[in-house]
């Protein structure tokens, strides 16, 4: 091998697997459990899971319409509406979560209708779900987008011809053979719905046990008990780790149909 | 011409040369005051200043971890000593003192009195307890808890009610005047020109209110030990301490050397007047 691009390779490697290494060798220590056991990592876990859930649901029910109309209907101002619901992955979050609140803050434009039927948005865990969807559901969008794109039209036109109906073809045909761009994007959105941080602390706050996810929770323990920080920081890379497996396994599961 | 340019351009390369760019660490309360003493202490002395506004405890953190600014400002001792201790810093002195301050949206007529802080439904924002803010926060209720003045379990009520706890203490006045909560326990310097308009301060009897007391000091490795000095000097000037006190801060706690007016300092820290900001500024 050449030298110059090794020794070039090596040091941006080695730069990019430092600081993980070193989370995980502080993280991961004698420590580990009883931190992890603690009311503070437990309770950001908590919030995490049960809010990345919502998010999940939410973005599986209203995303995949979406996608499936981008994917196979023209209609005007389809561009249009392919970049704006792009915007967010581009959008820096504390700008959507200023957005978020300024919508359905208390004082926003459905502020007062919201709060007239008793719904108060703002620093609930259904903010979280909110900020948590909003970042992260344009990445479910794109793949199931092309997902539904790449699926073979002569296939659903056969079934058709056979004489199934739009929703027959759509969940034995187009669903079946998107799925793993689905299942890819969503992957993708979980992990943004993890890591989201400046929607989330502007508009639902940071309330342990309620509002403070595992990305809050690790902010407000380095200012204080470093432990829960660096056992969630561990955690963190971990799951990461496994994100990226699991969406390059599925990446090779649709490009080797 | 061009000797001209060169030789003017030299001037201010050796002129820039002595003066130093100082970067300072300020608690988040301190923004506006800072901002302008910096301004100030620039164009008086021809140094750059930089700061860094946060809440002392992040700024703490930073500087555990190797951040290296000239000056650190924090908002109580605790997030202060340490650092004092560990040698990262030369012993600070107290360089004013600030109070407590209950604000409420200015359209918002839920809150009243401090009682109506406990009654069901309220949505409170106050500041984490690492934050010095949401440390003085958690004395006040204890206090008013142990008057008894408000009924049994006044502190429980309220920290039910509390909706977010914020890394630092704009952040909460933010969330009031924004409109969000219903109300908000910041400094009395908080309630600033920009955020008055927008916000109501809830009379907190003296007794109940805390005197938080900010240290200012060099850090010990400072690669401009001179002008670090000038700035601290600066701050606790005349000038300086007008420029706080036009901010809403109060004189810094009675020092052993201020024996003399040890009595007028204590006064005006102490005073019996319930709402320090209104009275502090026209």
């Amino acid at each position: 091998m050449p030298a110059l691009p090794l020794a070039l390779s090596v040091l941006l490697v080695l730069f990019l697997v430092l600081p993980l290494l070193a989370l995980l060798l502080r993280g991961l220590n004698a420590q580990f459990l009883p931190t992890l056991l603690g009311p503070v990592v437990l309770d950001a876990l908590q919030v995490s899971l049960l809010t990345t859930s919502c998010t999940m649901i939410l973005t599986v029910l209203l995303g995949t319409p979406v996608a499936w109309l981008l994917a196979r209907h023209d209609f005007a101002g389809k561009t249009a509406l392919d970049t704006l619901l792009d915007l967010p992955i581009v959008l820096p979050p504390v700008v959507a979560g200023v957005g978020l609140l300024l919508a359905f803050g208390r004082n926003g434009l459905l502020g007062a209708p919201l709060e007239l039927a008793g719904i108060s948005v703002a620093f609930s865990p259904a903010a979280v779900v909110l900020a948590q969807l909003f970042v992260a559901a344009p990445f479910y969008l794109r793949t199931a987008k092309a997902g539904f794109m790449a699926v073979d039209r002569d296939v659903e036109d056969a079934a058709r011809t056979d004489g199934a109906d739009r929703w027959t073809v759509f969940r034995y045909i187009t669903w079946p053979l998107a799925f793993a761009f689905l299942l890819e994007g969503l992957v993708l959105t979980w992990a943004r719905a993890l890591g989201e941080f400046g929607a989330t602390i502007l508009f639902a706050g940071s309330l342990q046990g309620k509002t403070r996810t595992i990305t809050l929770a690790i902010y407000s323990a380095l200012e204080s008990d470093l432990a829960p920080a660096l056992v969630l920081s561990a955690v963190m890379v971990v799951v990461a780790f496994t994100v990226l497996v699991v969406v390059r396994r599925l990446g090779s599961a649709h490009t080797s149909r | 011409m061009i000797l001209k340019l060169l030789a003017s351009t030299l001037l201010l390369t050796l002129g820039s040369a002595s003066a130093a760019s100082l970067t300072v660490f300020a608690a988040a309360s301190l923004t506006d005051a800072f901002a302008e003493i910096g301004r100030s202490f620039d164009a008086a002395t021809g140094n750059t200043t930089t700061f860094q506004f946060a809440g002392s405890q992040a700024l703490r953190t930073q500087l555990d971890n190797g951040a290296r600014p000239d000056v650190y400002a924090s908002a109580n001792n605790a997030q202060f000593d340490p650092l004092v201790k560990s040698g990262l810093l030369s012993s600070g002195q107290p360089f004013l003192s600030n109070r407590l301050a209950v604000i409420a949206p200015r359209n918002n007529v839920k809150i009243q009195t401090l009682l109506d802080l406990s009654k069901p439904g309220v949505r409170l924002v106050i500041a984490d307890k690492a934050v010095p803010v949401g440390d003085y926060t958690r004395r006040m209720i204890s206090a008013i808890d142990k008057s008894g003045a408000y009924g049994k379990d006044f502190s429980g009520k309220f920290l039910k009610n509390v909706v977010s706890e914020e890394p630092n203490v704009r952040q909460v006045a933010l969330k009031v005047q924004l409109g969000e909560a219903d109300a908000a326990v910041v400094y009395s310097s908080d309630v600033t020109p920009a955020l008055r308009p927008s916000v109501r301060v809830i009379a907190l009897p003296t007794r109940f209110n805390q005197s938080a007391s900010y240290p200012i000091g060099i850090l010990k490795n400072s690669a401009h030990p001179e002008a670090a000095q000038a700035f601290v000097k600066f701050v606790l000037s005349a000038e300086g301490q007008a420029i706080l006190k036009k901010w809403g801060f109060l004189k810094p706690p009675a020092q052993p050397a201020t024996r003399i007016s040890s009595v007028a300092v204590r006064a005006a820290i102490m005073g019996d007047d319930a709402m320090p900001t209104v009275r502090a500024r026209k």
